[in-house]
């Protein structure tokens, strides 16, 4: 039962964050300068069109019952309705949403395919030459602002060596049809494997310019961990029993260091969502980090408030993604409900 | 195992050989780690044999080094530097490799530690736990977990083959201790080292886990070398006891001898410090002052300062070993031979 009483802690929580966030949207709202309702009609607009859009939001009333309204319109998922497409900005979230997702996920996966193999065989080799020029990669890779590892990527694979294309999502002519929003699995739909190839190309490398300081994070804290592991009294019996090193390090240590490690991807995961302005940018990729960076250029208030309000219940759902999911990892916290057997 | 050992074993019912056939022999062994700015010797010089079927206890005040050497014995702690001599069964383990030593583990010496709360791996089924001993060797994942359920069964763990699934934060300290025992006694043993393993348990449960102890070691006939500090512990479970003060053995002797005719000062202070049910006594002696650290040892005997006997000799003449009529080996310089 703790298990899940934790679990709807970590719900409420969540919620809590989410109304504290819509607050704080409904205050920058407030604080734009300007006449809010001019805002919304759009530069240009008539007095007319400005008051019946005033009357249409409700801008009359009490600031507290649009506070309310506000909050309620957050419930059914309305972010409101962009100025320049005239569309709900929910519907336009969602149209860039999948391409977003298709470069965290891949990202993540090359991050985490770098940081465990580099974590385990430092810590296996503790102060070895290994370990030691793994901690100055880490540090170096960690270090490196994410525009400037943007651009020498493009630099250097795109422009000098030629290897990958340098910007976009796909070439031209070779898109498959739009099912999932996301190029690479559209492309996989379809059966069509060189689409396929050629999304993958053109997503490998932003995904790298995310993919290079998780890594770096990762391995620093996993490498931690599991020295710490490796360190505690627990690991004397296993020695005792005659355990080999990487017995020791792949079937008690690394179990063990996963609860602090995945706690800590599921806030680089969440921090993706908003790197990915920048990387979207560069790379001239549709998604929500372009999407937001285009309404910004645009003026277009509420489509940029109703992304950072998206934004930020991705985040939430994440890290609420990896709370649970580090709770799962715990018998401790676990309890009996899915251990097998016992009593 | 030799046609001679089958023959010793059969013939000389256990209680009554003095000297049976020596399993380990440890021929003067230095431990030494390298800190900062020296080399500070934790254990100087020690020698000492364990026979087959033997229960030697190694005692002493927490500093001396007891546990240090325990580890030693099983290679166990990679930092410190080791030289002398472990003779385990006819092999100098000091020289074995890494991969061999790691063979020896679990498989001939078992070690069980101090704390059980923290032995075990929260996140790894008992069973699992137990039976990793043996799954290291290779041996199929269902015989483990049958032999680790026969283990527990035999260190009385109820309702073992229910338990095997749980994890160790559903088991009581009791509990959890005759788990790391199962661990070090899966692999079927000839010297369980058993590092304080009681010390962290309430008074109860530390009889009935050295009950076991004591069962198990002459049911199976397995050497057990049991350190603590504890004297009141010792008297029933020891055939002989190693008295251990800053890194050296000071006096050894049969359990009962030793107690009996306490010889070193080092070790009547000892004593003199246990409660006793048959003795009536006003106060509780102790001994006054604190044992040396390894790096600042005194001069001579090391123990001089604190010694109620302390003689002119004491603090500049270190002394050697002698056999008194008792038959203890003991460094003292009250008994000749210095």
């Amino acid at each position: 039962m703790a298990y899940l009483r934790l679990i709807s802690q970590r719900l409420v929580m969540t919620v809590l964050t989410l109304w504290g966030l819509a607050t704080l949207v409904f205050i920058m709202i407030k604080l734009i300068p300007g006449d809010e309702a001019q805002v919304a009609a759009g530069p240009g607009a008539n007095p007319e069109q400005v008051a019946s859009v005033a009357k249409r939001l409700g801008l009359d009333l009490p600031v507290l019952q649009q506070y309310l309204n506000f909050l309620l319109r957050m419930l059914r998922g309305d972010l409101g309705t962009s100025v320049v497409s005239s569309k709900p900005v929910l519907t336009e979230l969602a149209a860039v949403l999948p391409s977003t997702i298709e470069l965290m996920i891949f990202a993540s996966i090359i991050g985490t395919l770098i940081a465990f193999p580099m974590a385990l065989v430092a810590a296996s080799y503790r102060g070895k030459a290994f370990d030691g020029i793994a901690r100055i990669v880490a540090v170096t890779g960690g270090a490196m602002p994410a525009f400037w590892l943007a651009l020498m990527l493009q630099f250097f694979f795109g422009n000098v060596w030629r290897i990958t294309p340098i910007s976009g999502q796909h070439s031209f002519g070779i898109a498959s049809p739009n099912v999932t929003g996301m190029p690479t699995l559209d492309a996989l739909l379809a059966g069509d494997i060189p689409a396929f190839l050629d999304a993958l190309a053109y997503l490998i490398l932003p995904a790298f310019v995310f993919a290079i300081p998780f890594a770096a994070q990762v391995f620093r804290l996993l490498r931690a961990s599991l020295l710490g592991v490796l360190a505690s009294d627990m690991m004397l019996p296993v020695r005792a029993k005659g355990a080999s090193t990487s017995r020791m390090v792949l079937r008690h240590a690394l179990p063990n260091s996963l609860l602090p490690t995945v706690s800590l991807m599921g806030v680089l995961v969440g921090g993706m969502v908003g790197g990915a302005i920048l990387v979207e940018t560069v790379f001239a990729r549709r998604g929500v980090g372009s999407f937001l960076a285009n309404s910004v250029a645009l003026k277009d208030t509420y489509a940029v408030l109703g992304a950072v309000m998206f934004v930020g219940i991705a985040v939430c759902l994440v890290n609420l993604v990896a709370d649970i999911i580090t709770l799962m990892l715990d018998p401790r916290i676990r309890g009996t409900q899915f251990g097998a057997g016992a009593k | 195992m030799g046609v001679d050992t089958i023959l010793t074993d059969g013939i000389i019912p256990a209680p009554v050989r003095r000297r049976p056939e020596a399993l380990l022999q440890v021929e003067q062994l230095s431990i030494d780690i390298a800190t900062r700015d020296a080399n500070v010797r934790l254990v100087d010089n020690v020698s000492f044999g364990i026979g087959r079927g033997e229960r030697v206890a190694l005692v002493g005040e927490s500093g001396s080094g007891k546990s240090v050497t325990a580890q030693a014995l099983m290679r166990l702690n990679s930092r410190v530097k080791l030289s002398g001599r472990v003779n385990f069964d006819g092999k100098d383990l000091l020289s074995l490799s890494p991969s061999q030593m790691a063979a020896m583990r679990g498989q001939r010496m078992g070690m069980v530690f101090q704390d059980p709360m923290s032995s075990l791996d929260p996140l790894m089924t008992i069973g699992d736990q137990v039976a990793e001993t043996l799954r290291i060797r290779g041996i199929s994942k269902r015989n483990a977990r049958q032999r680790a359920l026969d283990v527990l069964d035999e260190l009385k763990v109820e309702r073992a083959a229910e338990r095997l699934d749980s994890f160790p934060h559903e088991f009581s300290g009791g509990m959890r201790q005759r788990v790391v025992l199962a661990m070090a006694l899966v692999g079927e043993p000839d010297l369980l080292i058993a590092d304080e393993p009681t010390t962290a348990l309430d008074v109860r449960v530390q009889e009935r886990v050295l009950d076991l102890l004591d069962e198990i070691s002459r049911r199976r006939s397995l050497a057990v070398l049991l350190i603590t500090h504890d004297m009141g512990i010792v008297a029933g479970f020891a055939d002989r006891v190693m008295v251990m003060y800053s890194g050296r053995i000071v006096e050894e002797n049969e359990a009962t001898l030793l107690f009996a005719e306490p010889q070193h000062p080092y070790t009547r202070g000892l004593l003199e410090a246990v409660p006793r049910a048959d003795v009536t006594v006003d106060r509780l002696r102790s001994i006054p002052g604190a044992p040396p650290v390894p790096a600042a040892r005194p001069s001579g005997c090391t123990f001089h300062p604190r010694c109620d006997r302390a003689m002119a000799i004491c603090s500049s003449v270190e002394p050697g070993e002698a056999i008194t009529p008792s038959g203890a080996r003991v460094r003292c310089h009250l008994y000749g031979a210095g």
